[in-house]
């Protein structure tokens, strides 16, 4: 179809080029170049099995040593996860489950009670998880205006179309707008350490450090700098499901607080997948041997705020330790060690082929 | 200007269009009406000379040039998608990002047709500003004007060596006999002079202003060879002809000056011939628009599974907060979702229809062609031409050529004629010495033609009448002796070479013209001497002086003689050698000067010109001593045979016809005066004529062609260099090959021998033209084609043009094969029925040139072009559109797809839209472009060597139905490995939607790229270049984009993802795993590479020995292989 375009010069068609006479005629000979002549040195591999074995060989030596690293890394890493969902009749937050609407204006609190069976060293991340609950969709990805979130005054009183339907309130655009925003999670989660003599102590959670640093520096800003949120979002409406003012997210601290609230970045970091988990907060080393969550008796407090049941969501609370390799998960360890082993298989299968047959494409046998 | 009311102008608009459709033209000098306004012009409705080949003009060229764009349906497509994403309902991107790639698709298209369009304007405009003279009334003079103010009705002077501005009917000329010589190169190639005459009745002291006749001439037409008109100076008709016609863009040699009257300005028959390139589809480009409609269903199929998504709407409780309502806060119905989705998904989907595989498959194309023009090899030095690739988008055909349909002449031989032998009253005279001649002088040819070295090479060609007349009405032949090799000399004129100037005349025959010489002219009858006569009367060639413009090589006697056949300058120079000399020809007369010295001075009464119904041509003389009207005719053996009054013995012919030589017969009559009379008025009146003017003109000559004579002679034409070898290397290729020919049986059989088409083991067939009409019978047709299958060579002998064509037709339609028909002159219609048409451009006639896809200028050439270049354009192109869909499918459209079930098959992409843009567009559009041009699988030499190999690309070769759903399937693994490694590394993690995407994306370029690094042959510096820079440029942009994008290109932010994720050492284990899982499966390659060798791949390894090693192998490789035994096989 497009081929047809191609319009060449003889097209054009002027036979009678009055210059063109016999006398002008022009050596055509075509350069005698590699480029032109294709004769270009190239290097011409031919994969066969004597010139390949070597590297499945070498990948199968480099791939089950990395996976071994892997899948003992992701061992190391100590994981608890805890359903508050309370989706059965049992659990401590079914009646928070069945009664929290977007609509509440009471919260709702559960208990949950959980054990650790072996103490966490190091930093402990404390990550709320969702599932089914697709935060990749189409539309709502769409839905937000960075500009307004990276404190453009002139997009805060008139935010993107993108927004709509939660572009505004009333009169008064909404800040922070959209649906990401709008459906903020908005539980919140305290962690208490039942000691061997029954007391509950809370268990220090640090709610800063959480989200990238260049989404709180660059990306996200509140309008009119950080002091004085509340006259900066004058004018402005919060988002239907939201209980309070975005400028009300952490009032203790004005680095926390408005567009730069951490919890409210790490939401707007729309997830990949429906089953995700986000950072909540991060559980600080102790100083000394003291292991950062000892084992022992933990009782989660829960303000049972975000209902999930109503496209079949599940909320949880997972405690992990970190590596270099981030969460546990043993997957990747075990591919390296399978692809490594297959390959090696393969190298020694390739092996016996080139013993069997490429003799005959060396030129050791040249009828002479 | 005054003011015209529109019906007046309506009815001027009426006149013009009536005075153009008619079928005779009646035009009137301008002169008389010099300076008055344009509506009282005689001629104010015929365009003027001012050409403009333009397609667009300034101010329209925007839709105009996008009319054009969107006469292609990929376009349409695409800017349908685009559209469609306006509708905020189904969008997938914004808007004006979708836009994008059709845009620079669009766009780019628009600047190469500007560009092209620009240059011709420039072209144009040079043209009509070029100086000419015109007469003008005013100034009593012809003054200087340009081109484009010439207008039908102008007087036209020309001077020598200027180009001729418009198509002219020549009234008067420098020359007292009222001949101008023009060189018609410009317009066909041909360097040969011909002449024309100026129309009798006013050549002489012509005044322009006294002019006052009307010239009728027939409406416009592209046939460079035909001319009818007739001009009334006073109620008394003569008609005139193509020999008075001097047609535009032709060069008047020779002649001082010469004045014409303008018949056609702009509508000039030059003008008429430029039809433009022409587009054939290829097999290849057939194949593909099916797996194009393959691909339509799969985005059909993989869309309806996206639109199907409700049902999981359905399953959920409740509206979950994540399910945004439009604007006006109500979600639609689950029903009406899907059918939104539906649309989100193809403009998703998309790219499944590749956009870029059509601009690249045009790039590819252009980059082969590119090359095989600057092939070296298949340049001629003799005529300093290269290949000329006309049809532009059939490269890849070359490659699967199967059967070859070749004329003899002047493709098979070099159609330059050597007279051999002659027969006179049944005596034979061989001309042993020319023979030892001719082999003694192979040797030393080089120095022999040195004496015109300094010329300016010139390309050679044959005459414009001969163009018309068909090849197979001239019955030439090859000997089995081996051609001259002429090589590197520059032997730039025709018919220059010695052997065909210079004939040792037969010692025998030159005895017997002596001493019918010396015994004086009363015996008048002598035949000898008639035969001499008859050969140096009976044709067509011009004398023309030595002038400083063009030089050829002259006789002792300053003499040049220009042919416009070969056969008649081979006769001419033979008759020379015998005293017989030709001095000087007008069109009233020839001078001949005898052996003894004695000049003769013959009145030429008529010349009934060649044509092709004839065959052949006569000159009516009358002898300046007998004062009897003579009639000396001369052509092919049978269509003088039949009208012989006398029987003759075939003998001679026969003879002369074994040996491979192509026989002319000679004859001669007297006619009675009143004959004469009666015949001249018969002849005035189909001169005139403008209706059946040919038929008439035919018919008078026939009339006087009756109870001839006959005299006898024999000419040679050789083989063209390399001819055999050519010919076995085809065969070994697996193509057959077909001689389709003019000539007798023998003949066809000698030469099919000479070229090795024919040898003793084999099973050929030889059918001559009678039996081949009974054979394409439609009831016999198939079992004609089941014989000729199993023939391995076939010679069609005594066809005409017509059923060449119909032979190539019937093989093509019937065993769907890919046809080639190579031809060295006029055979146009065989060169169109079949898929590709070559021309070569020789000796006569470039009319098959002109129709032809590529022409070349030796038969051995076509080697190259097809074992080599075939071979390389095909396998390139086949692979890399393989690869396209691979690339599309498994890089762009699956990643998407799979992602979509885990977003709900809402449409959402993991990658930022521009950087999905980018990455079609630059990051990995380049290397497959790149090995559609360069890659060679192997080299010239071996495939040259092995034409065996060839084979691989015939029937269904690379390209087949397998192999693209192989690839796909290909894509659809690579694709769940690149996308499912990463999620179960990324499952139930924090990751978010880009940072997801980016090692997706990363994968998926390494596995695009090294799946072609492992496709790709050889690698020079230019596949390194462009694969790491790509790799790098990867990098560079989507690093760039992300650090510098942070708001600007909401709602999508990939702000600082790239970045985050290079820190992070999983990135790159997710990548090397992806990459090497991906890229398994062709362990298989490799494994096939070992255990079943294909030829393709045993020729690689041999291609690697060092040649001398190399040689012997190959020999040992194709004994092994049984010299056809070679599979085909696929490189998938």
């Amino acid at each position: 179809m497009m081929a047809s375009s191609y319009n060449a010069k003889e097209e054009d068609g002027h036979h009678s080029g009055a210059s063109s006479g016999a006398g002008a005629a022009k050596n055509r000979k075509p350069d005698n170049t590699a480029f032109k002549q294709q004769r270009l040195p190239a290097w011409q591999p031919i994969l066969t099995a004597g010139s390949v074995l070597p590297a499945f060989f070498v990948i199968g030596l480099i791939f089950i040593p990395i996976g071994i690293g892997l899948y003992v890394t992701s061992n190391n890493i100590r994981e608890f996860e805890i359903d508050y969902t309370g989706e059965s009749s049992n659990s401590p937050c079914y009646s928070c489950a069945k009664n929290v609407t977007w609509n509440s204006t009471e919260p709702c609190f559960c208990t949950v009670n959980f054990t650790l069976e072996r103490p966490f060293e190091s930093n402990v991340f404390m990550y709320y998880g969702l599932s089914n609950f697709y935060q990749n969709h189409r539309r709502y990805v769409k839905s937000r205006d960075d500009r307004q979130l990276n404190g453009d005054p002139s997009s805060l009183r008139n935010p993107s179309k993108e927004c709509e339907p939660y572009r505004t309130s009333g009169d008064l655009p909404i800040a922070p707008c959209g649906a990401i925003a709008n459906s903020l999670f908005n539980d919140s989660l305290v962690l208490y350490y039942i000691d061997s003599n029954n007391s509950q102590s809370e268990v220090p959670l640090v709610k800063k450090g959480i989200a990238w640093w260049t989404d709180k520096h660059v990306k996200f800003k509140n309008p009119g700098g950080n002091s004085n949120l509340t006259a900066a979002f004058q004018g402005t409406a919060k988002p239907v499901n939201w209980r309070k003012a975005v400028y009300e997210l952490d009032p203790s601290d004005p680095e926390n607080n408005g567009f730069i609230n951490e919890d409210f970045i790490v939401w707007m970091r729309t997830a990949a997948l429906p089953t995700f988990r986000k950072l909540y907060r991060i559980i600080q080393k102790k100083p000394g041997a003291t292991p950062t969550l000892p084992s022992g008796n933990y009782v989660l407090h829960i303000t049972y705020n975000y209902p999930v049941l109503s496209f079949d969501g599940r909320k949880r609370m997972i405690l992990s330790t970190i590596s270099w390799m981030g969460g546990k998960n043993p997957f990747l360890g075990i591919a390296y060690i399978t692809v490594g082993s297959i390959c090696f298989f393969l190298g020694v299968v390739l092996l016996i082929i080139h013993h069997k047959y490429d003799n005959r494409n060396t030129s050791a046998d040249i009828p002479s | 200007m005054t003011w015209k009311s529109p019906v007046a102008l309506v009815r001027e608009a009426l006149q013009g269009q009536r005075a153009r459709e008619k079928d005779l033209r009646s035009l009137m000098s301008n002169l008389p009406y010099e300076g008055l306004e344009k509506g009282k012009q005689p001629n104010r409705y015929f365009p003027s000379n001012a050409i403009k080949t333009t397609k667009y003009s300034l101010l329209l060229f925007i839709p105009m040039n996008l009319y054009e764009q969107f006469h292609r349906l990929a376009n349409i497509y695409f800017v349908g998608l685009a559209i469609l994403n306006f509708i905020p309902v189904v969008n997938a991107f914004q808007p004006e990002v979708a836009l994008i790639p059709i845009c620079i698709i669009l766009s780019l298209t628009a600047l190469k047709d500007a560009w092209e369009d620009f240059r011709r304007y420039q072209s144009d405009k040079k043209l009509n500003n070029t100086p000419c003279f015109i007469y003008s009334r005013k100034e009593k003079q012809f003054v200087e004007r340009r081109w484009k103010d010439v207008r039908v009705g102008d007087f036209v002077k020309v001077v020598c060596n200027e180009t001729i501005p418009a198509d002219l009917l020549l009234l008067y000329t420098s020359d007292p006999n009222g001949v101008c010589l023009i060189e018609t190169a410009n317009l066909d190639g041909e360097t040969n002079l011909k002449q024309r005459t100026a129309v009798s009745g006013v050549c002489n002291s012509f005044e322009p202003e006294s002019f006052n006749g009307i010239v009728v001439c027939e409406k416009p037409n592209n046939n460079l060879n035909h001319f009818k008109c007739y001009e009334k100076p006073d109620n008394q008709k003569v008609g005139a002809g193509i020999e008075s016609l001097l047609l535009r863009g032709c060069t008047v040699r020779n002649t001082d000056h010469a004045v014409g009257f303008v018949v056609y300005a702009h509508e000039t028959k030059s003008m008429l011939n430029n039809s433009g390139p022409r587009y054939k589809r290829s097999k290849l480009e057939r194949r593909l628009n099916i797996d194009v409609f393959f691909c339509f269903i799969l985005l059909f199929a993989m869309c309806l599974i996206g639109a199907l998504h409700f049902i999981w709407l359905y399953a959920l409780p409740g509206v979950p907060p994540y399910l945004v309502p439009p604007a006006n806060g109500h979600l639609d119905s689950p029903n009406l979702s899907s059918f939104y989705m539906f649309f989100t998904m193809i403009i998703l989907l998309q790219i499944l229809i590749p956009i870029s595989l059509y601009v690249s498959i045009e790039l590819v194309k252009i980059g082969q062609i590119f090359l095989i023009t600057n092939d070296i090899d298949l340049y001629d030095e003799e005529t300093d031409s290269r290949i000329q690739c006309k049809a532009l988008n059939i490269t890849e055909d070359l490659g699967q050529i199967e059967y070859i349909f070749s004329d003899k002449t002047g493709t098979l031989t070099e159609n330059k004629m050597v007279f051999r032998r002659c027969s006179i009253m049944g005596t034979e005279y061989p001309h042993k010495e020319n023979i030892r001649l001719a082999v003694l002088n192979e040797p030393e040819s080089e120095e022999e033609v040195i004496y015109n070295q300094d010329l300016q090479p010139l390309p050679t060609g044959w005459s414009l009448e001969s163009e018309e007349a068909n090849s197979e009405d001239t019955h030439r032949h090859g000997s089995r002796r081996k051609s001259k090799v002429l090589g590197t000399t520059q032997s730039d004129v025709a018919f220059s070479s010695p052997l065909e100037t210079e004939v040792i005349p037969d010692r025998k025959l030159l005895q017997q013209i002596s001493r019918t010489g010396s015994s004086s002219r009363c015996q008048k009858i002598d035949p000898y001497l008639e035969f001499f006569l008859a050969l140096t009367i009976c044709n067509t060639v011009v004398v023309s002086m030595a002038t400083t413009q063009r030089r050829r090589p002259l006789t002792s006697d300053n003499l040049r003689y220009e042919a416009e056949s070969p056969d008649e300058a081979a006769l001419v120079y033979a008759t020379k050698a015998y005293g017989f000399t030709l001095l000087a020809r007008t069109p009233d007369s020839v001078t001949v000067r005898l052996p003894s010295g004695e000049v003769l001075v013959f009145e030429v009464l008529d010349t009934l010109t060649f044509d092709s119904n004839r065959k052949r041509m006569s000159v009516l003389v009358r002898h300046p001593i007998t004062k009897e009207y003579v009639l000396y005719t001369k052509g092919a053996d049978y269509a003088i045979m039949e009208l012989l009054g006398t029987p003759y013995a075939q003998r001679h012919l026969d003879c002369y016809a074994k040996e491979g030589l192509r026989t002319l017969c000679i004859a001669k009559k007297v006619v009675s005066e009143a004959v004469y009379k009666h015949w001249l008025v018969e002849r005035q009146r189909a001169l005139t004529a403008i209706d059946n003017r040919e038929v008439l003109i035919m018919d008078t000559a026939v009339q006087l062609e009756t109870n001839l004579t006959l005299l006898a002679t024999g000419i040679e034409d050789r083989l063209q260099e390399n001819v055999p070898d050519t010919i076995m290397a085809l065969r070994q290729a697996g193509i057959k090959v077909w001689v389709l020919t003019g000539d007798k049986p023998e003949t066809a059989v000698n030469i099919g021998y000479a070229c090795r088409l024919l040898e003793d083991e084999d099973l050929v067939l030889v059918i001559d033209g009678r039996t081949l009409t009974m054979a394409l019978s439609p009831d016999l047709r198939g079992d004609f084609v089941d014989l000729a299958k199993h023939c391995r060579s076939v010679l069609c002998c005594r066809v005409t043009p017509l059923q060449k064509s119909r032979v190539v037709k019937v093989i093509r339609e019937k065993l769907k094969v890919m046809t080639l028909a190579v031809d060295g002159a006029n055979d146009v219609n065989m060169i169109q029925a079949a898929d590709i048409g070559i021309g070569i451009s020789g000796q006569e006639g470039m009319q098959a040139v002109m129709a032809s896809d590529f022409a070349i200028s030796r038969f051995k050439h076509l080697k190259k072009l097809l074992l080599v270049h075939g071979h390389w354009c095909y396998t390139r192109l086949a692979n890399m559109i393989i690869y396209f869909f691979y690339k599309n499918v498994q890089a762009y459209v699956n990643l998407l797809f799979w992602y979509q079930f885990f977003c709900g098959f809402s449409g959402s992409t993991m990658i930022d839209y521009w950087l999905l843009i980018f990455f079609n567009l630059f990051f990995t559009s380049l290397p497959p472009i790149m090995f559609g041009i360069m890659d060679r699988d192997i080299s010239a030499e071996m495939l040259l060597g092995v034409p065996e190999l060839y084979k691989t690309g015939q029937g269904e070769g690379d390209y087949r139905f397998t192999t693209f759903w192989v690839s796909i399937l290909d894509a659809f693994y690579q694709s769940l490995v690149c996308f499912f490694i990463p999620y179960f590394v990324y499952q139930d993690s924090d990751i978010d939607m880009f940072t997801f995407g980016t090692p997706l994306n990363t994968t998926a370029l390494f596995t695009i790229l090294l799946h072609l690094s492992i496709e790709i042959k050889s690698w020079t510096v230019v596949h390194w270049v462009v694969m790491l820079g790509s790799v790098l440029f990867y990098f560079i942009v989507t690093l760039a984009y992300s650090a510098t994008c942070v708001t600007c290109n909401p709602p999508s932010n990939p702000y600082w993802v790239l970045q985050n994720q290079m820190a992070d050492p999983m990135f790159y284990l997710i990548c090397i795993l992806s990459t090497v899982v991906a890229l398994l499966p062709y362990t298989f390659h490799v494994l096939r590479n070992s255990i079943a060798l294909s030829p393709l791949i045993e020729a690689k390894h041999l291609d690697r020995l060092d040649p001398s090693m190399r040689e012997e192998w190959m020999k040992e490789w194709r004994s092994y292989r049984g010299g056809g035994q070679v599979q085909r096989s696929t490189l998938s």
